[in-house]
């Protein structure tokens, strides 16, 4: 005899209810309160573990540096003060590395899908010989590590004189993230039944126009839902942007990171805290906006790679 | 499918693979080319600002330099304004490849030791200014101390590839009031420290701290046991050959630092402990002693920072080794991290600013940060404090200096001796197996 | 016929096709064979480049932190990825099974370390993981109970460790969802006459939902193995691949021999040898799957 006994479900799977079904009290309540309450306190302990680390680091960043050095390291900030914000943000450099992580992970973004969904409807849609062994050629860049790929293009880099600028982390993510685009785009293609395009050629329509006006379009939410995830990718990079970024001023977020407690110098903690801080509220403000379209963007691009 | 559609499909795959191929092949050619010799600058200014790259966790250069570019070279600083940027000294070999090969190198930087030898990277290709040459036509070398000319050139196989922005002599900063509170008196040999770390230990207090974090004042140690046990030419020998590493006296070297870790004499959290955390500890008193370089100057002499105040800081040589062919007299002397000039960048304006800072960094250094370095003190500078002083004296008496550890070693060798030496310190590493990874290294870079 | 010349029509291939295999040749596949063909030297462009033939091969199999670097890649990828199907279905069960609708604020909430940057996360556990003078809260909770507190990042086993608990934190979350995404694909009445069958509990599980989900689980073994093969960003945050080079993958190996030993030859072989890696794993994971499915 099982000891698990599932409630009845009172809503279609997957669909989300701001607030538990009410149930009449029924003499088993009690029990099957009980029963659940080793879940819930597991459910507590879970959220407690997901979500501490990032309080404590709240909490720290509202701390002085003696605070951190005297006081026990759950004490909570003697004051909300901004002071630690503001050093990281001018002294610490995280405005300049936000900036140029927003201006590298845009201009990326927006070519790679240009790219790789035009790609991808020539490809899938269009009808010729050879069309199977490119998007193989493309298929098989996914799994090629960065490393393989790093010194290559830094000499190539070097050459053409793009050094100094955000160039070459933009040419180099939206290479990147081709693979992966034309792939998911490309299964996202076959799953739309020929004929509609058959039915605008015998329209008048050309291929190129078709693309526009019916390709994307049809596509919009998985183009949607790729761009938050590649968005994620470039964001989060270190390898490329560690090694094509050769002044400071030309940072992004994650090497930002990086060299930030080198540029201190020491565990100054306090401005760190707040840098780290920075990231993840902002993040989180995103996140909170455009949670359910993250995690089905995500899922998805896992699934089928 | 038809096979002659399928012969097509192949043929055509062969051609792209062709093509590739040769495109290769092409790339390749000219990728030997970059490594072909720089063109002098010498004749024009390329840079637009004097870009300076300095080591994140040593602040003395840059802080100076700016004082002189407000002060005496606030003309040169019009026409080359300063621009300083910091790397951490872990990552400098990593920074600097990643910048010479794409020529992006700044004026002045801080550079690995291998890397300014001749045979480094950089002295292979001229990328560093030859400093003698480059002053004598300015007219300002005789603003070095030969005492430094000849640590520099011993340190990087004869290229005068850094200026000597500091002149730092080695030793052992104790505290006076530990020392006394528990009846122990100076030592003249090893022995005697570990008896003193002993005491000390029980009392309660931090026999030794350091920033074990960094990995090279844990192989200082090393480094100064071999000096003491082998001799000033100990590491000399192992660069010929005639010596090795896994040799037992090298070895023994090794595994003393390393029964100074597993005693516990470094403190909780020797390894991840930096710079800032490791001279705190020395100046609030937590910990006795604390090898490191003359640099320390700067903050003994400044009263924030030091709380056991300068009457209560000693500094004594590293001890003999009993029966060692070495003496503590022979000093461990270094100019500082190696900075070097980009040939590249150098033109007039560079000259200007080099010049104003050969006549003027030695007395603004001496004034401002009680630093000892490499350059004549022009000035007359007044109230030397008597740490400053004591250790003026030294450098200026001192007739046998030795280098470190890893002074002639090629990067690998020296990243892999400062980072493994953690795991020497903790037990998880033998001084046999230390050494050996050491000294195949070494046979490898040959 | 008409429509089969426009759908094939050679221009429009050129247009759409032609900018993403342009870039995508130049930039991934030249450089890949250009590094394939850079393991046969030595060198760098500094210094000029020496002819080596397989030596740095050889070298390979013959050095002993490459090896070290090789099964700490292993190692890592292997507890992580079991590591992170296990919990994450665990957690998918929990949501479909015991939380049902309100799993969605448990899921938010799991879910949202898998974007925050990889280094910000690091540092944070370096920071919570910290022992001495300015030792974090879990030294602090040791000591409160009555423990020592640890040094975590003076051994590789510690800092493995740590980065075990960190990345599992990080990611969990984001393996709950894949997975909890294919456990609703699993048709209602399946479970109800599996249930009418008197199965219930973890027999449902083992004989049912697994077996069900067996496509999504294959995926997430793949995505799961592909990415931890090449980790770089948390374990060169954490601890600089430390102490020594007990945590140090290949990925950051290479990255060192390359730009801090100023070595292009070595480093292009070390990562030749990471990429075969991913394509043998990716392929023997499908392989294995394929006769699963063949066999099931």
């Amino acid at each position: 005899m099982t000891t698990q006994t599932l409630p009845p479900v009172t809503a279609p799977r997957g669909e989300t209810t701001p607030s538990k079904p009410t149930r009449p009290l029924r003499p088993g309540s009690l029990i099957r309160f009980v029963k659940r309450a080793p879940i819930r306190v597991f459910l507590t302990v879970l959220v407690l573990v997901e979500l501490y680390p990032l309080f404590w680091l709240l909490m720290g960043s509202f701390k002085s540096q003696s605070e951190f050095t005297s006081k026990p390291t759950w004490s909570l900030p003697e004051s909300i003060g901004f002071e630690n914000y503001v050093a990281a943000w001018t002294t610490g450099s995280i405005a300049t590395n936000l900036w140029n992580s927003v201006a590298v992970t845009v201009p990326s973004l927006f070519l790679m899908l240009l790219l790789g969904v035009a790609a991808a409807y020539a490809l899938e849609v269009m009808v010729w010989k050879g069309r199977n062994t490119i998007l193989l050629a493309f298929v098989a860049g996914i799994m090629i590590p960065g490393q393989m790929i790093l010194v290559p293009l830094f000499t190539v880099y070097f050459r053409s004189g793009l050094t100094s600028t955000l160039w070459p982390l933009i040419i180099t993510y939206t290479v990147m993230g081709l693979p992966l685009t034309v792939f998911l785009m490309a299964a996202y293609f076959r799953a739309i039944p020929r004929e509609i395009f058959e039915a605008a050629t015998l329209d008048g329509s050309g291929m190129i126009r078709s693309f526009f006006s019916i390709g994307i379009p049809m596509m919009r939410n998985a183009i949607v839902t790729l761009a938050l995830v590649q968005f994620f990718s470039i964001w989060n990079d270190l390898l490329i942007a560690l090694t094509f970024t050769t002044k400071s001023s030309l940072a992004t977020v994650q090497v930002g990171l990086l060299n930030f407690s080198d540029e201190y110098g020491s565990t100054q903690y306090g401005p760190l805290f707040a840098a780290i801080s920075i990231n993840v509220v902002g993040m989180l403000v995103l996140y909170l906006f455009l949670n359910k379209q993250i995690m089905a963007g995500l899922a998805a691009g896992a699934v089928k790679g | 499918m038809s096979t002659a559609f399928v012969g097509r499909r192949k043929r055509a795959i062969v051609t792209v693979i062709a093509g590739m191929g040769a495109a290769t092949l092409l790339l390749s050619a000219c990728a030997s080319d970059s490594g072909s010799g720089s063109e002098g600058g010498g004749g024009t200014d390329t840079a637009t600002a004097f870009s300076l790259l300095t080591p994140a966790e040593n602040s003395i250069v840059r802080d100076e330099l700016g004082v002189l570019a407000g002060d005496q070279c606030v003309a040169e600083d019009e026409t080359l304004p300063l621009e300083s940027e910091t790397v951490a000294q872990a990552d400098v070999n990593q920074k600097i490849t990643l910048l010479a090969s794409q020529d992006a190198l700044p004026v002045m930087f801080v550079a690995g030791t291998a890397q300014v030898k001749p045979d480094g990277d950089l002295g292979k290709n001229d990328l560093a200014l030859d400093y003698e040459a480059t002053l004598k036509e300015l007219g300002v070398w005789d603003n070095i101390l030969p005492a430094a000319v000849s640590t520099v050139k011993a340190a990087y196989g004869g290229n005068m590839a850094s200026l000597p922005f500091q002149y730092n002599l080695e030793g052992i900063w104790y505290n006076k009031q530990i020392f006394a509170d528990n009846d122990v008196e100076v030592p003249e040999t090893y022995d005697e420290l570990l008896d003193a770390y002993e005491v000390f230990d029980k009392a309660g207090v931090t026999p030794i701290t350091e920033p074990g974090s960094q990995g090279w004042p844990i192989t200082r140690l090393i480094g100064n046991y071999i000096f003491r046990s082998v001799g000033p030419d100990a590491m000399e020998k192992i660069k010929s050959g005639d010596a090795k590493l896994t040799d037992p006296e090298y070895v023994e070297a090794a595994q003393a630092i390393a029964d100074l870790g597993t005693a516990g004499y470094f403190g909780e959290g020797i390894t991840s402990r930096d710079t800032d955390t490791a001279y705190a500890q020395f100046l609030s008193g937590e910990a006795a002693t604390m090898y490191m370089g003359s640099w320390l100057l700067a903050n003994l002499n400044n009263e924030e920072e030091n709380k056991i105040g300068e009457e209560n800081v000693g500094f004594m040589p590293f001890p003999n080794v009993e029966g060692g062919a070495g003496d503590s007299s022979q000093w461990p002397a270094n100019a500082g991290a190696a900075t070097a000039v980009s040939s590249k960048a150098y033109g007039p304006k560079v000259g200007d600013w080099l010049t104003c800072i050969a006549e003027n960094y030695g007395s603004s250094v001496l004034a401002n940060q009680g630093v000892v370095s490499g350059f004549k003190v022009n000035e007359d500078v007044a109230d030397v404090k008597p740490l400053t002083a004591e250790i003026q004296t030294i450098v200026t008496d001192a007739s046998e200096t030795v280098l470190w550890f890893e002074a002639l070693f090629d990067a690998k060798t020296t990243s892999d001796a400062q980072t493994n030496v953690s795991l020497l310190i903790t037990g998880q590493m033998t001084a046999d197996d230390y050494m050996n990874q050491l000294q195949s290294d070494l046979d490898q870079a040959q | 016929m008409h429509v089969k010349n426009v759908l094939g029509d050679k221009k429009a291939i050129l247009i759409l096709l032609g900018p993403a295999l342009l870039v995508y040749t130049l930039v991934k596949l030249v450089p890949v064979f250009w590094s394939l063909g850079l393991t046969f030297f030595t060198g760098n462009p500094l210094g000029g480049f020496e002819f080596n033939g397989v030596g740095n091969f050889v070298r390979f199999f013959t050095d002993p932190q490459a090896m070290s670097a090789l099964g700490f890649t292993l190692k890592y990828a292997i507890v992580i990825s079991v590591g992170q199907i296990l919990l994450g279905y665990g957690l998918a069960l929990l949501y479909v099974f015991v939380l049902k609708n309100a799993s969605n604020f448990i899921r938010t909430v799991v879910f949202f370390p898998t974007i925050l940057p990889t280094v910000a996360v690091a540092l944070l556990f370096k920071s919570l993981f910290a022992v001495g003078d300015q030792q974090g809260p879990v030294n602090a909770g040791f000591q409160i109970i009555g423990l020592e507190s640890v040094d975590w990042f003076a051994t590789g086993d510690g800092t493995f460790t740590v980065a075990i608990i960190m990345e599992l934190w990080r990611s969990m979350g984001f393996f709950a969802v894949l997975l909890y995404a294919g456990l609703l694909d699993i048709p209602d009445e399946t479970l109800e006459s599996a249930r009418l069958d008197g199965a219930s509990g973890w027999r449902l599980v083992r004989h049912i939902v697994i077996p069900l989900s067996l496509p999504v689980l294959l995926s997430s073994v793949v995505f799961s193995a592909n990415n931890t093969l090449k980790v770089f960003d948390t374990v060169l945050a954490l601890n600089n691949g430390g102490p020594g080079g007990e945590t140090t993958p290949l990925t950051l190996y290479m990255y060192r021999t390359v730009f801090s030993y100023s070595d292009y030859g070595y480093g292009s072989t070390i990562a030749f040898v990471l990429t075969i890696m991913c394509f043998l794993v990716t392929l023997f994971i499908f392989r294995s799957a394929r006769r699963d499915n063949t066999t099931a």
